[in-house]
């Protein structure tokens, strides 16, 4: 074949489409098989996206800044050797023609329209499902009807099995987004004074996503805050401790593997922390595992990495998973994956400064609980003033689900294993 | 005569009636072209006739052998009368081949038959006795199968050398019958010439029957009883020519280096099989077609020309009928709008030689290859089921393969009696991603040839009931790769 069409390739669980950020390549390239072509930005994830074929950049379908359907061609390659049918010049000119058009509108594409299934090309969407894939044939099928890739699945069951419930869960649809963003306020323009004393850059890529997701998150949930302090001077004994003997695994081990397994206890006593709501079924979803995400400062901005399964790991997997994901985050690495499907999320904003905040909730989680410094503070035994250590805690709730009453009773609980530790003990698996 | 379809199967095979019918089905107007018989080979020259004639010989052989160990006695030897065997296994194949074609006009598919060549890729020719038509449709389904392969010095006539085409039509039995290839095909034709009275001599160029197609412990217990019987199997062994001489013919062969000559009745040829991708113009119209032959298609089996599907042997390994089907009613499906793939974990296999071998899932050495490292392999011999002796069939054993780990069953290898009727539990089993223990605590009726299943789940699993494996407790050692050990960990 003279032209070789290149497709969005699927790029990770639930994600429908991305937006181009920059291609990798010029027009007139030569590109070999799985060279990067371009960078596309996912939910969170900028990824290098490879070409399968090697050949020469011909045309690009899309500009950069557009957001690209996944499996829809994205450039045209010129592949050299093998020219031979005049039907396939024939497709040449059917490429060619959007070309004139200065936006791409989906439907001008030389490959027959719905690319997803029975469409034009040989590549079939969802993917077969690999032979390691542990499901039924019907929930095979049940994946292939929801448009779902099954591979991309995290079984729940015994070995990975992916069970129906796996699927039907899965957010793989590709249809939840717009329903949300379709109630979104207008945008308002704003009319800057101009010139050198304002520069205007583009809001794209992840600062662009960070964005929508909390402006998304602010319209849906009804927040509120509860602060409080808690002593932590048997904390730090304890941490102390961990941290010399976590020295000859050559894991370093800080303050949040110690809150999150605290509050994994504490949400087992009040599940409602670590939920759903489901709007559209109008239904409450308590989780019965926990994936812990924290908020993780980058370059490229805010990142939350989730620690998968935290209330199975011990507090040095914990604290490996915590020390490789902050990394991983920091030099931009994070697969889509790893920052996907957290049950509840801590944010460590006191490790920069702060005395306390008021998080955002990352949707659709209905709580993020909040760490701040650890502080000396004069305190009265009796007469007598004495040093102690505190550290102040923020726990902030989606109020359609969480009252008052019942953030402070958790909180006081929480507090309760922070201020006595071998109550912490107690709750270890 | 121009015709317009919704949809054109080429081919009434088990692939291309199957996908007529389910097109018709879901109200697509369909029509099925086909040169011969409904049916294809399948109904008319290769499974359903060769199990006909599997069945009588097998009859034969157990009034011949058995019936007086169960006490019946019958004055002198029971007499073949090869000619009306061949008329019944025939009333066999026209009953089925009629139960397709009623299938067919009862879904309203419009049948033609003829000989089918694309003209563009979106008009087909069909010419035929009475038949001179054009047919335009919107989607082709090619299911035009495959035909026996021949090798230097052997040219198929079915009359000297025959395909199994020709064994199955023979009126007479041969006296002496050389088989060239000892596949499958070969195998079951010559298990039941030799019960009919022929004198078989097999010659294979591999160093093994059946090699890399059936779980070599399994085909070990046939090739024993075939020696047994009086099957002579040469193996490594090149047949190079044959020459007549009188009526019968001499094929010469080379075996460890040296040439060989063997006499022969009729000669059998079954070395495999290709596509039949040379026909129809599918070059012609710009259909890609791999180096073995098969059209190239994608998982839904849609070729690169969009409108174009393939199934069943000509769009790949394995050649077998049961996925042609399986692909026919997905295609047709597809057409339909649909969203399918083809995702099966494993296409079961049958062989009908004796006693039977069929197998699901993967044998030892590919589960390895899929990065399973550990593995539990356990055993369970039909010696050990009341309802096998009772049958006087306990030849063979149920073999499965796990993940040492997950205990997910990954392979079922049988030899033994009704292999072929066990094999669908295995596959179900595969499909549904089944552990052992999801098997061995299935309660299985007593007595049958079922329970080999459970127990072979049991034995592998370390503590089958029915042959004596190391005690559970692990109080009392056996001394370690202890014979008693039906299961091991590889």
């Amino acid at each position: 074949m003279a032209t070789q069409d290149v497709r969005l390739p699927d790029i990770g669980e639930g994600v429908t489409e991305g937006e181009l950020i920059k291609w990798l390549v010029k027009e007139g390239d030569q590109v070999s098989a799985d060279q990067p072509i371009a960078e596309v930005m996912t939910d969170k994830a900028t990824v290098e996206v490879p070409t399968p074929y090697a050949g020469t950049v011909k045309q690009f379908k899309y500009s950069e800044g557009d957001m690209i359907p996944i499996e829809t061609v994205m450039l045209v390659l010129d592949a050299s050797g093998s020219a031979s049918a005049s039907k396939e010049k024939k497709e040449e000119k059917k490429a060619e023609a959007p070309k004139q058009e200065s936006k791409p509108a989906p439907s001008s594409h030389s490959a027959p329209a719905p690319a997803r299934s029975g469409g034009g090309g040989m590549d079939v969407y969802p993917p077969a499902s690999d032979i390691h894939v542990l499901a039924t044939p019907a929930t095979r099928r049940l994946a292939r009807e929801m448009n779902i890739d099954i591979n991309q699945i995290q079984g729940s069951g015994l070995a990975g099995r992916v069970t129906r419930e796996d699927v039907m869960g899965s957010n793989g649809g590709g249809k939840s987004a717009p329903a949300a963003t379709a109630a979104m306020p207008p945008r308002m323009a704003f009319k800057g004074v101009g010139g050198d004393l304002e520069e205007r850059v583009s809001m794209r890529g992840i600062r662009k996503k960070i964005a929508e997701n909390m402006q998304m998150s602010k319209h849906v949930i009804p927040h509120f805050t509860l602060m409080e302090e808690a002593r932590a001077d048997e904390l730090m004994k304890l941490r102390t401790q961990a941290k010399a003997a976590a020295e000859k695994y050559g894991v370093k081990v800080t303050y949040m593997p110690f809150i999150m397994k605290a509050l994994i206890a504490t949400c087992r006593e009040f599940p409602m922390f670590n939920a759903s709501i489901d709007d559209q079924s109008q239904e409450i979803v308590y989780k019965k595992y926990f994936n812990l995400g924290f908020a993780a400062d980058t370059p490229n901005g805010l990142m939350v990495p989730v620690i998968k399964n935290a209330d199975q790991k011990t507090l040095l997997e914990v604290s490996k998973d915590i020390n490789d994901l902050a990394a991983k985050a920091r030099d931009g690495k994070l697969a889509l994956d790893e920052m996907k499907g957290a049950t509840i999320t801590v944010t460590n904003i006191g490790s920069v400064g702060g005395l306390y905040a008021t998080p955002i909730i990352n949707h659709p989680e209905v709580a993020i609980f909040g760490m701040y410094k650890l502080q000396e503070r004069p305190i009265f035994v009796g007469d007598q003033v004495r040093k102690a250590h505190f550290m102040n805690f923020t726990i902030t709730c989606d109020h359609r689900l969480i009252d008052g009453a019942v953030a402070a009773n958790f909180m006081k609980a929480f507090v309760a294993r922070i201020e006595n530790p071998s109550q912490l003990m107690l709750d270890m698996i | 005569m121009t015709k317009n379809f919704d949809v054109c199967v080429i081919g009434a095979g088990p692939g291309g009636y199957v996908a007529a019918i389910r097109s018709a089905q879901l109200g697509l107007k369909t029509v099925i072209i086909e040169r011969e018989n409904l049916g294809g080979v399948c109904l008319n020259v290769g499974c359903i006739p060769s199990k006909a004639m599997i069945t009588a010989a097998h009859f034969l052989h157990r009034l011949e052998h058995q019936a007086s160990d169960m006490g019946i006695e019958i004055s002198g030897k029971p007499k073949l009368n090869m000619k009306k065997l061949v008329s019944w296994k025939q009333s066999v194949c026209d009953k089925m081949s009629g139960g397709v074609a009623q299938l067919l006009k009862g879904n309203q598919v419009e049948i033609i038959s003829g000989e089918a060549e694309f003209k563009d890729a979106k008009t087909l020719s069909v010419v035929g006795k009475n038949v001179n038509d054009l047919i335009q449709a919107k989607h082709f389904i090619i299911a035009t199968g495959s035909r026996p392969i021949e090798i230097p010095g052997f040219k198929i006539d079915e009359k000297e050398v025959l395909s199994s085409t020709g064994a199955l039509a023979l009126d007479e039995v041969p006296k002496k019958l050389v088989v060239i290839g000892g596949g499958y095909i070969g195998l079951e034709i010559s298990s039941y010439l030799q019960k009919l009275g022929s004198e078989v001599t097999i010659l294979e160029a591999m160093p093994a029957l059946l090699q890399g197609v059936a779980d070599a412990e399994c085909v070990q217990v046939v090739a024993r009883k075939l020696k047994k019987s009086g099957v002579q199997v040469h193996l490594g062994a090149k047949a190079k020519s044959y020459k007549a001489s009188g009526k019968t013919y001499e094929v010469t062969y080379e075996l460890n280096g040296k040439s060989e000559k063997i006499k022969a009745d009729k000669i059998l040829l079954t070395v495999g099989r290709k596509p039949n991708s040379d026909q129809m113009g599918l070059r012609k119209i710009g259909l890609k077609i791999d180096d073995k032959g098969f059209i190239e298609t994608n998982a839904q089996r849609k070729t690169n020309l969009s409108h174009i599907f393939a199934i069943g042997d000509i769009a790949g390994q394995p050649m077998l009928a049961h996925k042609a089907s399986h692909e026919g009613v997905m295609v047709a499906e597809i057409i339909s709008g649909q969203n399918r793939a083809y995702d099966a974990k494993t296409v079961p296999a049958v062989i009908f030689v004796d006693p039977e071998i069929a197998s699901a899932g993967w044998m030892e050495e590919e589960a390895k290859a899929h990065g399973h490292k550990e593995l539990k392999i356990g055993k369970f011999p039909f010696g050990a089921n009341g309802r096998a002796v009772s049958m006087m069939e306990s030849e063979g054993f149920v073999k499965m393969i796990a993940d040492a780990e997950t205990h997910v069953l990954l392979g079922v290898h049988i030899v033994g009696p009704e292999a072929s009727n066990l094999i669908s539990e295995a596959a179900l089993a595969i499909e549904m991603g089944a552990r052992l223990e999801d098997l061995a605590l299935t309660i299985h009726p007593h007595p049958t040839l079922g329970e080999t299943m459970m127990e072979a789940a049991e034995a592998t699993l370390g503590h089958a009931i029915h042959v004596i494996q190391r005690p559970l407790s692990g109080a009392r050692k056996s001394p370690a790769g202890s014979s008693a050990s039906a299961s091991r960990v590889h």
